[in-house]
């Protein structure tokens, strides 16, 4: 036993205590923060300030005071402030919850000052020009094919029907109609020229039929204060998203842990066998421990891999309050870890032991690609339906029930305990007749050099050895 | 005296192919054998069966006097002939690996792994990675692995195979010491003259089966020399005359001037008496048989008909390409193709 757990060290520790791995392990959180850290920079990159008129055709007589009002230098900076406003509240507000629900007290956050400037764009330099009533549309878009958007040329027309504000005998209102140049930026239409527009249409709407503005506003808007799903572990904040993505993470959890320590396990095996240490090995230890020691050495690679993600996802559920997770859950996927693991990892260690070099193990490898892709396909049709006859069924068929359980126990509905427990057994039993299977195909093939076989001449190995 | 290998009517076959075909062996404690033949002869086979790596078909096996290797593998120091290191492992921690394996620990181990690596004069590499290292050195590193535990029966295969002259030569003192330290040394090799230069005792298998087992001295003595090999003073003398002398069969040209042929039943002090009678000589010595010379005559006294003598012969002298051969026989023990 002690040479099993010598080469199980040696294998975990050459493997892990890598500069690969390390950077391995750490670049996929770091590349999900980073990126989502990025993406607001990247989308708000710098845009050159905008400079020029909306021409207003107005046949109503009764919307361009509202505009020309609302497109003054000063309304256009209150405009962009605020939105920078919002964002900044945002996060003093989500900054203060997080250090509240770690224990941290909510006034340990300082407060993003209200000077910071935020990348929302140079506010733009927009004149209104106002033509006829009966000019001619067509004549004043030539404009907008000339000059440019950052010297004073035409940026858009807006063309107001009567019955924007009038309406029919059906008592419905008219459209109006936005005309723009090319490549304006987005930021200009979306946060001021729509806006002021729909905002003094409506104020003529309003004032047609003299109704108080504010008052209605008032009226119509209606805030949600909380939102919390009770469970019988407590009151949590997730909503569909989680519950959609918890089963999500799970199952990417153990395929991760599962995939990684399996096909380490193989490509070690390879390199064993290729350089020859292995004859060395064996006059220490017999194969079965060999093989032995291997699989609980990358069992513990598949087992770190796990706790670093697993800890770092359930601390952010934790943290985020998003979902409850039951202890027995955390049980459930450490038991359908390690029979998916001595499934796929006996599997792999067979294949290594059987070819020669890596470029051999691909055509063996087609099983264990399948099995990998079946989760990816039932993802979606498993978490939507936990319960529906063919996810239940699935979950009794090895290899793919540990993944297939995964999602259920994570779902909405969690499939019962019998269920999980009859899963685990046969996960087990299978776990078990693969691992012995592996481990004769390991001895036959590991001192093998020479032709790679065949999957038909590993099922021989089997029946042989 | 107990046997440190003993071994009756071992069989083992691959598919169609009988790599170890009925052999008995037995080996007294503390000598040291040449366990010889070509190429696919089984000797990797029989020695992958002594340490129950494979598992015989039939027969009876007891090594230290245990049934089976698996519970004396302590005692048992093995070099494989297909041998390699962790390339991406330092030197030290590769030995202190190997170490554990073999069931030591500690500082014994430390200090262990450091007193070989002085003699082998590796111990600046120690801190390298494997992969840094030729191919000699390599080979050291794994000749300490073998041996760091001190066993008491130690098994080479193909011990020189890849070995330039210089560390062929610190191997075999190596070897040497080992034998002297009371160890039994069993190593196998398909290159005969280097059993000749290092064994007392020799077994020579062929297709599976033993062809000899025996003293190196007492076949020595068994095969009297039946050449005799001469320089003439003057390179141009003719020594056809010779020819006629009774003692002598038949005199031809030879690779490193004349030999003569020995007749029949004469003595061969009698027949170098008549040469240097006859002619003048500037060199004349009787021709020993060689291992390989030996080996061949039992194989066609065996009567494995239209042996390929030459070929044979080729294959035993490929010293030098042993990887070649090693693969070959590789091949032939797992897959039953003959080689």
């Amino acid at each position: 036993m002690r040479r099993v757990l010598q080469v199980a060290w040696r294998e975990f520790a050459s493997t892990v205590f890598t500069k690969g791995f390390i950077i391995g392990v750490a670049i996929v959180p770091v590349i999900m923060i980073v990126l989502i850290g990025l993406m607001p920079l990247l989308m708000s990159d710098e845009a050159p300030k905008v400079v020029g008129s909306v021409a207003v055709i107005d046949k109503t007589n009764a919307v361009l005071p509202g505009i020309e009002s609302r497109m003054t230098p000063e309304a256009i900076l209150r405009r962009q402030n605020d939105s920078a406003d919002r964002v900044r509240e945002a996060a003093n507000t989500a900054a203060k919850e997080t250090a509240g629900r770690l224990g941290l007290g909510e006034d340990t956050v300082p407060e993003i000052p209200a000077d910071t400037p935020l990348d929302m764009g140079e506010a733009p330099e927009i004149t209104i020009e106002a033509l006829a009533a009966d000019a001619d549309l067509e004549q004043a878009k030539t404009a907008l094919l000339t000059g440019d958007a950052r010297s004073g040329g035409r940026l858009a027309i807006v063309v107001l029907e009567e019955s924007v504000v009038t309406p029919d005998e059906q008592g419905d209102y008219g459209a109006y109609d936005l005309f723009l140049r090319e490549r304006l930026d987005d930021r200009v239409t979306n946060n001021h020229i729509q806006p002021v527009v729909r905002q003094a249409i409506r104020e003529a709407r309003f004032a047609a039929t003299g109704d108080d503005y504010r008052e209605i506003g008032k009226r119509w808007s209606v805030t949600r204060g909380e939102r919390k799903t009770v469970t019988a572990g407590g009151e949590t904040e997730g909503g569909e998203i989680a519950n959609m993505l918890l089963p999500m993470g799970a199952m990417l959890l153990l395929f991760i842990s599962v995939f990684t320590g399996g096909s380490y396990l193989m490509t070690t095996t390879i390199e064993e066998k290729s350089s020859r240490v292995v004859e060395l090995l064996l006059s220490a230890v017999s194969p079965m421990q060999l093989m032995t020691g291997k699989v609980i050495g990358q069992m513990g690679v598949g087992a770190l891999l796990m706790l670093v993600y697993g800890g770092v996802g359930i601390g952010a559920i934790t943290v985020f309050n998003l979902v409850n997770i039951e202890p027995s859950l955390i049980v459930y996927l450490l038991f359908f870890f390690v029979i998916a693991y001595f499934i796929i990892g006996s599997f792999m260690a067979a294949i290594g032991a059987a070819v020669n070099e890596l470029r051999e193990a691909q055509a063996l490898q087609t099983p264990v690609m399948m099995v990998a892709m079946v989760p990816w396909i039932l993802w979606l049709p498993i978490s939507r339906d936990p319960n529906s006859v063919f996810a239940t069924t699935l979950s009794f068929v090895p290899p793919v029930n540990p993944f297939v359980m995964i999602l259920r126990l994570t779902s909405t509905e969690p499939p019962p305990a019998w269920q999980v427990w009859v899963s685990i057994v046969i996960g087990l039993v299978s776990a078990w007749l693969v691992a012995w299977a592996a481990a004769k195909v390991f001895r036959v093939g590991i001192l093998l050099h020479g032709k790679p076989p065949s999957f038909g001449t590993l099922i021989k190995w089997v029946r042989m050895a | 005296m107990t046997h440190a290998i003993d071994i009756q009517g071992l069989r083992k076959s691959f598919g169609a192919k009988v790599a170890v075909d009925n052999l008995d062996l037995t080996l007294p404690t503390g000598k040291l054998y040449g366990f010889i033949g070509p190429n696919g002869a089984g000797k990797t086979t029989t020695i992958r069966m002594i340490l129950s790596i494979l598992f015989p078909d039939a027969g009876k096996l007891s090594v230290l006097g245990k049934a089976s290797a698996s519970d004396s593998k302590d005692r048992i120091g093995y070099l494989p002939e297909e041998r390699g290191v962790y390339r991406k492992m330092k030197v030290a921690a590769f030995l202190d690996h190997m170490g554990k394996l073999k069931g030591m620990s500690g500082p014994p181990l430390k200090r262990t792994i450091h007193d070989w690596l002085e003699r082998v004069a590796l111990a600046d590499v120690a801190g390298k990675r494997c992969e840094e290292l030729s191919k000699g050195m390599q080979q050291k590193v794994q000749f300490i692995a073998t041996v760091m535990h001190e066993p008491e029966l130690l098994i080479l295969d193909e011990p020189f195979s890849g070995l330039d002259p210089v560390n062929m030569r610190l191997l075999r003192e190596l070897i040497r010491e080992q034998h002297e330290q009371g160890r039994t040394v069993i190593f196998s090799t398909h290159v005969m003259f280097q059993a000749e230069q290092l064994c007392e005792h020799v077994v020579m298998i062929n297709s599976g089966k033993k062809v000899l087992d025996d003293d190196l001295a007492a076949i020595r003595a068994r095969h009297e020399p039946t050449e005799i090999e001469f320089e003439p003073l003057d390179i141009d003398d003719d020594p056809a005359p010779l020819s006629g002398l009774s003692q002598i069969a038949g005199v031809r040209k030879g690779e490193q001037g004349w030999e003569a042929t020995i007749a029949d039943g004469a003595p061969p002090s009698e027949a170098l008496r008549a040469i240097v009678g006859a002619a003048a000589v500037a060199k004349i010595e009787l021709k020993r048989p060689t291992l390989e010379d030996i080996f061949i005559d039992k194989v066609l006294e065996q009567g494995s008909a239209n042996i390929d003598t030459e070929a044979l012969r080729a294959s035993l002298r490929a010293g030098a390409n042993a990887a070649e051969g090693a693969d070959a026989e590789a091949v032939a023990a797992g897959e039953g193709v003959t080689s």
